[in-house]
């Protein structure tokens, strides 16, 4: 059988061709197919290339959030209400954090978040809570900190000529590691400040003692060890006559300082 | 991927031999383009070397042996009649050779293949079993059984003719 079989067998099959039709659809469906693989990228790195561009937006998000929500430099208000203003690179205020129940209800009035800190400032003054303690002759101390001494000087002049037209206002400079030592002591830094010049006078004051008491308290604090100190100052011989600019009784520049960046070291 | 060149030159070079294996296992034209395309593409996107024109030309014979198996096993397939087959235009069968074509054709699935493979494309048992996968013994006995088939149907089909 095989013989026979496989010849019959083989001439039956040769017979069997591809028809012209059929080739022709096939190739016709292959190019088709090669011109649109070739065309569209493969799933894997059309994915790829989706999650780079995601990460990369992501991260570009993130990063512009973190640059524009992170504070570069501080703005400390105390009178008797403490309050701290955070500025980021922009000159926006992007936190407003108070340090006692006073200033946490005044913060609660401002809305001051993501304006410019010149604009800011000028609401802050003229708001009406600020306003009566201002007139019911409060002090109050204004303290720029930042770590880049270029950008806390330039600041500072602003924040001077905002509060130009009060007498009761004194400004400052400080840096950045004073006011992490502030946040620690749980003071904000214009009130620690005050405490570290109290603390010169006093050296038994703890900051338990003055955090409750007002700028205005403070001051009068460190006025009256003054004014004690001349009196012994003169009593022992050193007259003020001798020295007249030796430390009077009234530290002039706390009460009158716009425009003295930074009167502790003055003295 | 593979040149449009690539594939035009494939489907010259192989296509009546995947023709062939479509008619011993399809029924039907529409069947036959579908397996054309599958295996065609298939090799478009092989890009891996073959060895020789022989691993080339096993390797088409196997696509197309598995693509007319997975079409036949299919669910869409066993529950439906392609138009074609009920219109008659389906595979033509050479009158002069038809008698021993058809007693391959009414073999088991399983046994065309080797029946085809030897006798028609020479291959030997080992290459057989290499090809479709399967034991070199176990295509000794399917050439064995499929040539005492074909042997009684040819034998009946002398004996009524």
């Amino acid at each position: 059988m095989d013989k026979n079989f496989e010849k019959l067998l083989k001439e039956s099959l040769d017979e069997i061709r591809a028809e012209d039709k059929l080739t022709a659809q096939t190739k016709a469906y292959l190019a088709q197919q090669i011109v649109q693989k070739k065309r569209r990228p493969r799933p894997a790195l059309r994915a790829a290339a989706a999650a780079a561009c995601l990460l990369l937006l992501t991260t570009v998000s993130a990063g512009g959030a973190w640059v524009y929500l992170t504070p570069d430099a501080y703005i400390s208000i105390d009178i008797n209400p403490s309050l701290e203003f955070g500025i980021n690179r922009f000159g926006r205020i992007v936190s407003v954090e108070s340090f006692n129940d006073d200033g946490q209800d005044l913060a609660e009035q401002l809305d001051i978040r993501y304006m410019d800190y010149n604009d800011a400032l000028e609401e802050f003054l003229s708001e009406e809570a600020v306003q009566a303690y201002l007139s019911d002759g409060a002090f109050m101390s204004v303290t720029v900190a930042c770590s880049d001494d270029e950008k806390s000087s330039r600041i500072l002049a602003n924040v001077e000529s905002c509060t130009a037209g009060h007498s009761n206002i004194s400004c400052h400079s400080a840096n950045i590691e004073e006011m992490d030592e502030a946040h620690s002591a749980g003071l904000s830094l214009g009130k620690y400040r005050a405490y570290l010049e109290l603390k010169e006078l006093d050296p038994s004051v703890t900051t338990d003692e003055i955090r409750d008491l007002s700028m205005r308290e403070i001051r009068d604090l460190i006025d009256s060890y003054d004014a004690e100190n001349n009196e012994q100052s003169d009593s022992s011989g050193n007259s003020a006559s001798e020295n007249p600019d030796s430390g009077g009784p009234k530290n002039q520049g706390y009460h009158h300082g716009t425009g003295h960046g930074r009167h502790e070291d003055e003295n | 991927m593979r040149s449009e060149e690539d594939a035009n030159r494939a489907v010259d070079f192989y296509g009546d031999t995947v023709r062939r294996i479509c008619m011993i296992h399809l029924k039907n034209m529409t069947d036959t383009e579908d397996i054309f395309q599958t295996v065609f593409l298939k090799y478009v996107l092989h890009t891996a070397p073959f060895d020789s024109p022989e691993h080339e030309k096993a390797w088409i014979i196997r696509v197309t042996v598995n693509a007319c198996k997975d079409l036949l096993k299919s669910f869409f397939h066993t529950r439906t009649v392609p138009l074609d087959a009920l219109t008659e235009t389906s595979q033509e069968i050479p009158e002069d050779y038809s008698e021993v074509l058809e007693a391959v054709l009414a073999l088991p699935e399983k046994y065309k293949d080797p029946i085809y493979l030897h006798y028609y494309e020479g291959y030997t048992a080992e290459e057989i079993g290499r090809i479709l996968h399967k034991n070199t013994n176990t295509v000794y006995t399917l050439l064995t059984r499929a040539r005492q088939m074909l042997k009684t149907r040819l034998k009946g089909m002398a004996e009524d003719g």
